[in-house]
């Protein structure tokens, strides 16, 4: 069965339509890796499958599990299991990194009809996933994001994909910014999420992300559209090659 | 009415908060008697008000010794004023707590004088009134004195909160910390006029003043007037003024977390308030403060 199911998406910011009829399926289990050039509609993608404002949907569909994610506001998708980890995580001075993902999680609880974790077990949680990311437990108190290092913006994104288990998660450049080590921790907190019943779309420029997070399958996208689908092996190809001739087929 | 002169709306420190307006349906209480005693000279609209009123306090800070005074303001009378003087001797420390949160037409002015090696610190928390104005004038008299000036205001529809302060340094090695911040809804309206004054041989003094508001409404208004007048030469000063709204981007981001858009706003704009807390308060006290803002931020109106 198919997690997501996007059908003939076009998406509109400003007066500029940049997604242009897309069509993609990930069945739960696998994931799915999207290589784009810049410009190329793949974080419009990301931002308007999580539900971010003035990103317009002008035609088709896009579903998790069934469900019609374009209905639902940004919190309901997360509560139904949809995790978008941000290019570029927001910093927010004033609300601590421990307490950003205390309310993200017991938001989701009581959305579920489960009680509030209590701040013992949600800190036991939070250091434990924590220092398989090597994360220390000093960031967590500091304000989300504000003075964080790049990578460590995207180990606290991996941190909150690890505490908030998500269904299905869309890992927007979670490479850029990372350097090799980093990178290793991150992907393998992501691997350690791969079950059969959960999904994961990966956006990427390139293809080193794809040596620790193997995808089943590679969409190349260019101009708002998949211009091509194909194993693991498209991703070298890509290296290899460039974008170039999607980008002139385009 | 005869025993003021208010002030109209062109007054310059009066141009945000309409005292004449305010006060058009309230019968005045009769003259009080002055007391003998003022260690400062009361001649502002609000000192001479609570003077008739007979609402006239003195705190005076021995040398060496710390206190901290906890005031709370405003109350079911239709118009209240009081005057509070205020002396720290060298090297002592005043805590000023002041908590208004309800209220018709309510000022307070207080007059400090600081004196060498000595502290002032205070926060204000106004949640407003048909006119709620509080003063805060600081000379500071001594060498190496240190003064912080920290506050909230909180306006919903029909409240007014003006939170004015005078600072002014007349002494040398000088340190003023001024942090406001503030937020008002559709119909309410919150004012912050500071003024810093370093004189001239005030030199070395380290001086800054920050205001941030925050519109959370179509139909919010939030007035801000800073100043600083510096006459020395050798000092470090620096002041701050935004006004705006919440931003959305962080908003989407705790959305897309899956907490709700109330719930979402709440936490982003008490993250904004609660840097105006200051560290010194005490932890009963900031429990209390930060358990107001949020009511106050999550309740209806």
């Amino acid at each position: 069965m198919n997690m997501l199911e996007i059908n003939d998406l076009h998406v509109t910011v400003g007066n500029t339509e940049i997604v242009k009829g897309l069509t993609l399926a990930v069945p739960a289990g696998e994931t799915h890796a999207i290589m784009g050039p810049n410009g190329s509609g793949k974080s419009t993608l990301a931002y308007t499958l999580a539900g971010r404002e003035n990103y317009r949907v002008t035609a088709g569909d896009a579903a998790l599990e069934g469900v019609d994610l374009l209905a639902l506001t940004p919190e309901q998708r997360a509560v139904k299991g949809l995790f978008l980890s941000f290019q570029y995580p927001i910093e927010i001075p004033g609300l601590s990194a421990i307490a950003f993902l205390k309310a993200a999680l017991n938001a989701q609880r009581k959305a579920h009809g489960v009680e509030p974790m209590s701040a013992p077990e949600l800190l036991k949680l939070m250091r434990e996933k924590a220092a398989a990311l090597n994360i220390g437990e000093a960031l967590l108190k500091r304000p989300l994001n504000v003075g964080f290092s790049g990578g460590e913006k995207k180990r606290f994104e991996a941190l909150q994909m690890a505490v908030l288990q998500p269904r299905f998660a869309i890992l927007d450049e979670t490479d850029s910014g990372l350097d090799i080590d980093a990178l290793k921790v991150v992907a393998e907190s992501v691997n350690s999420l791969r079950t059969p019943d959960r999904g994961f779309l990966v956006i990427t420029h390139y293809q080193r992300l794809l040596d620790y997070i193997k995808p089943d399958k590679v969409h190349v996208l260019a101009n708002g559209r998949i211009m091509k689908s194909g194993g693991p092996e498209l991703a070298l190809e890509l290296e290899r090659e460039g974008y170039d001739k999607y980008l002139r087929a385009a | 009415m005869q025993l003021v002169d208010l002030p109209t709306r062109r007054d310059e420190s009066w141009r945000y908060s309409d005292l004449r307006m305010a006060l058009s349906d309230v019968t005045m209480p009769p003259d009080g008697t002055r007391p003998l005693q003022a260690w400062n000279r009361l001649d502002g609209v609000v000192d001479r008000l609570a003077l008739a009123q007979g609402q006239h306090a003195f705190t005076k800070v021995q040398p060496g010794e710390e206190e901290t005074l906890i005031e709370l303001v405003g109350g079911d009378a239709p118009f209240e004023a009081s005057v509070r003087e205020i002396s720290v001797a060298p090297g002592g420390a005043l805590t000023r707590i002041m908590i208004q949160t309800r209220g018709n037409v309510v000022l307070d002015a207080a007059h400090v004088s600081v004196s060498d090696k000595a502290v002032f610190r205070q926060f204000i928390l106004a949640e407003g009134a048909k006119l709620a104005r509080i003063e805060t004038n600081v000379e500071i008299e001594g060498e190496g004195a240190e003064v912080e000036l920290q506050g909230v205001y909180l306006c919903n529809e029909g409240r007014h909160a003006d939170l004015t302060s005078i600072v002014t340094h007349k002494s040398p090695n000088g340190k003023t910390k001024q942090l406001v911040k503030g937020v008002a809804r559709n119909g309410g309206r919150g004012v912050f006029q500071g003024k810093i004054v370093v004189e001239r041989g005030a030199q070395k003094t380290d001086a800054r003043q920050y205001h941030h508001g925050m519109l959370l409404e179509e139909g919010a208004e939030i007035f801000a007037k800073p100043e600083l007048m510096i006459h020395a030469d050798d000092v470090a000063c620096a002041h701050g003024n935004t006004a705006g709204g919440l931003d959305e981007t962080a908003l989407f981001y705790l959305r897309s977390r899956g907490v709700r858009e109330t719930e979402a706003r709440a936490l982003l704009t008490e993250a904004f308030l609660f840097e105006a807390l200051p560290e010194w308060l005490p932890p009963n006290m900031r429990g209390e403060l930060e358990a107001r803002v949020g009511a106050w931020l999550r309740g209806a109106r």
